[in-house]
């Protein structure tokens, strides 16, 4: 009875924030209008990409074994998870070194509901929905222009699944930085650090090839887990089911509660050296 | 048993001594020095149900900290604390549906929203029975007179207004112990008083437990049997507020309105003046020689009225505090010497 209803609470933190952001319309609008901007500037340079490619080659344009329409299906998988880690988490992480800074994060302290979910929950970012749709959209317009791929139903249960672990590891990467700005005062700069990683996170893995590719692939494999984030569910959804995606694809559950049993870990430590500001 | 017990509590930070200007900064990149800083050196105090206390202070005497550190918000260094049976810095759910922490300076309302939002989105996390929190919430509001108030977002609120709305969310989930750090700081003096009122009222009704820090005298003689003073992280009074007079203050404050203008050339033999303004003097008097004084005075002079009144409450605790932050002064720095004095022999040897 008294263990809060967190389904709920994050219905109106849901409510609060689009009664916000419907206060501040203009903003709202700007918003969309420059996540729609970089979801379609990223589309439209990999169209030139393997425009050039085509111009070059003999017709069978591919990157590290991907062709255009299944890259169009990554690159829809990259705006689906962005849109969620925006709509759900990144301002709440940003605001989380302001709340340190401040000593607002009092009372979040004060609440008897988990801190980690008032916190990284409380500010919903609805203008990352026209993002999602057009992620959407995009996965409409590729499937069925991928050659010789027929999905399998288990395909349809796998790809959201995996989308949601992908958002989840990222949530961690994220709230595991930007914990650290409990500890140390203030740290904006290890919470910029994830917009560096991430980056990573966006290109297929196969292209991290070589001595210098190999490494990288291993450390944001198994040690930071960004790049099972987008690579996992995009060839879940493109490629054709085959016995070597399964390893991977196994791993990928591992990350995720992994990732979240760590960032939780860290954020707690956190908690407990939080020293507050001087009122 | 006590619904607050505290024994030991101490609370130090290490501050970053950063010096003045650039290279300094840069030198400060690989060396740095530190300062402990005690906020909370070592509290005993335990506090009643129903009790309404109030913590008094300079800034900086440590009454936020300890605040705080029953909120448990901060942990503590070392020492205890248990507050309706829980540690509080343990941050148990079931303790924090049962207090509450109001800060006059902080607001933790949605800054863009109107306050019936936020009330709505307490009523989520407390999970207090709908009809319960609507009879709550109307009765606050109503004491309060802010009904009209509630559609308004927080950012367009006066600083009073806004306060009680702080005041109302924090109350929605009818807490059990209130912990108030400033809550009229900033307030016009109407204002201040309306929440006066209010907080009298509702803990005389509710019979809940209060700990209120303030810096206005008013509030405080206003609302509190019992004052807890704190000065440089320690508890140096624990008592009556008019108990803070009869320890700390040896003087009282004698009037007298002679007949007419010509006024006595030799006030000055029965304590220092404090003011001359024919045909009124205002002398402070020795408590002991009070009644001498008196029978003096009205022997050898021809007056009008007399009265002998304490010195101001403010007055007392200004020197007060002037005097605790000397003592602690001192007594650094005869352990400094100490230190010094050993290092000497030290060398000798």
């Amino acid at each position: 009875m008294h263990r809060p209803n967190y389904l709920a609470v994050f219905w109106m933190f849901a409510r609060n924030s689009l009664i916000r952001d419907m206060t501040f319309r203009t903003n709202y609008i700007i918003d969309v209008i420059f996540g729609l901007c970089w979801a379609l500037m990223n589309l439209g340079f990999y169209t030139l990409v393997y425009r050039l490619m085509y111009a070059d080659g003999d017709g069978a344009a591919d990157i590290a074994g991907w062709s255009q329409y299944e890259f169009f299906v990554f690159i829809a998988t990259t705006i689906l998870v962005n849109s969620f880690v925006e709509g759900f988490f990144m301002a709440n992480a940003e605001e989380l070194s302001e709340l340190t800074r401040t000593g607002g994060l009092d009372f979040a302290l004060l609440k008897p509901i988990d801190t980690q979910f008032l916190v990284s929950l409380q500010r919903i970012n609805w203008s990352a929905i026209p993002k999602l749709l057009l992620a959407l959209a995009l996965l409409a317009y590729s499937i069925p222009r991928i050659e010789g791929l027929t999905l399998h139903p288990i395909q349809f249960i796998l790809y959201p699944l995996y989308i949601v672990m992908g958002t989840l590891i990222l949530y961690s990467v994220m709230i595991g930085l930007a914990a650290t700005s409990i500890w140390l005062g203030r740290n904006q700069s290890l919470y910029d650090f994830w917009f560096y990683i991430t980056n990573f996170s966006r290109y297929p893995m196969e292209i991290y090839e070589g001595s210098f590719g190999s490494p990288l692939r291993f450390v944001f494999t198994y040690l930071i887990p960004i790049l099972v984030v987008i690579n996992v569910p995009a060839a879940t959804l493109a490629k054709p089911l085959s016995d070597t995606n399964w390893p991977l694809a196994g791993f990928a559950v591992v990350a995720t509660v992994g990732s979240l049993a760590i960032s939780r870990w860290i954020f707690q430590r956190a908690l407990m050296s939080y020293r507050s500001a001087s009122s | 048993m006590s619904v607050i017990e505290i024994r030991g509590l101490r609370k130090s930070y290490r501050v970053y001594q950063k010096k003045e200007g650039l290279l300094a900064s840069f030198s400060g990149l690989f060396r740095r020095e530190y300062r402990e800083v005690n906020a909370v050196k070592g509290i005993d105090l335990s506090v009643e149900k129903g009790e309404f206390v109030a913590f008094l202070g300079p800034n900086g005497a440590g009454k936020t900290t300890t605040l705080k550190l029953l909120s448990g918000v901060i942990t503590p260094t070392s020492g205890e604390a248990k507050v309706l049976g829980y540690v509080p810095w343990e941050r148990d759910n079931d303790y924090r549906r049962r207090f509450a922490l109001v800060m006059g300076q902080k607001n933790q309302l949605w800054w863009d929203l109107p306050a019936q939002e936020s009330f709505q989105l307490h009523q989520k996390i407390y999970r207090i029975d709908p009809a319960a929190f609507k009879q709550t919430k109307d009765e606050l509001v109503d004491l309060l007179g802010v009904a009209k108030l509630l559609g308004q977002p927080v950012r367009e609120l006066s600083l009073g207004e806004r306060m009680k709305m702080e005041l109302i969310a924090a109350l929605l989930h009818s807490p059990e112990v209130l912990f108030l750090d400033e809550p009229t700081i900033g307030l016009d003096v109407v204002a201040q008083h309306n929440i006066q009122k209010f907080l009298k009222h509702y803990q005389q009704v509710r019979g809940i437990t209060i700990l209120l820090t303030s810096h206005y005298m008013k509030d405080i003689a206003a609302l509190c049997k019992r004052v807890v003073i704190i000065a440089g992280g320690e508890i140096v009074h624990d008592g009556s507020l008019e108990g803070v007079i009869d320890r700390f203050s040896d003087y009282k404050i004698l009037t007298v309105d002679f007949a007419d203008d010509r006024m006595p050339s030799d006030l000055a033999r029965f304590g220092e003046i404090r003011e001359i303004a024919p045909p009124r003097a205002k002398i402070e008097v020795e408590r002991s020689q009070i009644a001498n004084v008196l029978t003096n005075v009205l022997a050898n002079y021809s007056i009008l009225d007399v009265s002998v009144e304490d010195p101001p409450l403010e007055e007392v605790i200004a020197s007060l505090f002037a005097l605790t932050e000397k003592q602690q002064n001192e007594s650094k720095e005869s352990n400094i010497a100490a230190a010094a004095a050993n290092v000497a022999a030290a060398g000798k040897n």
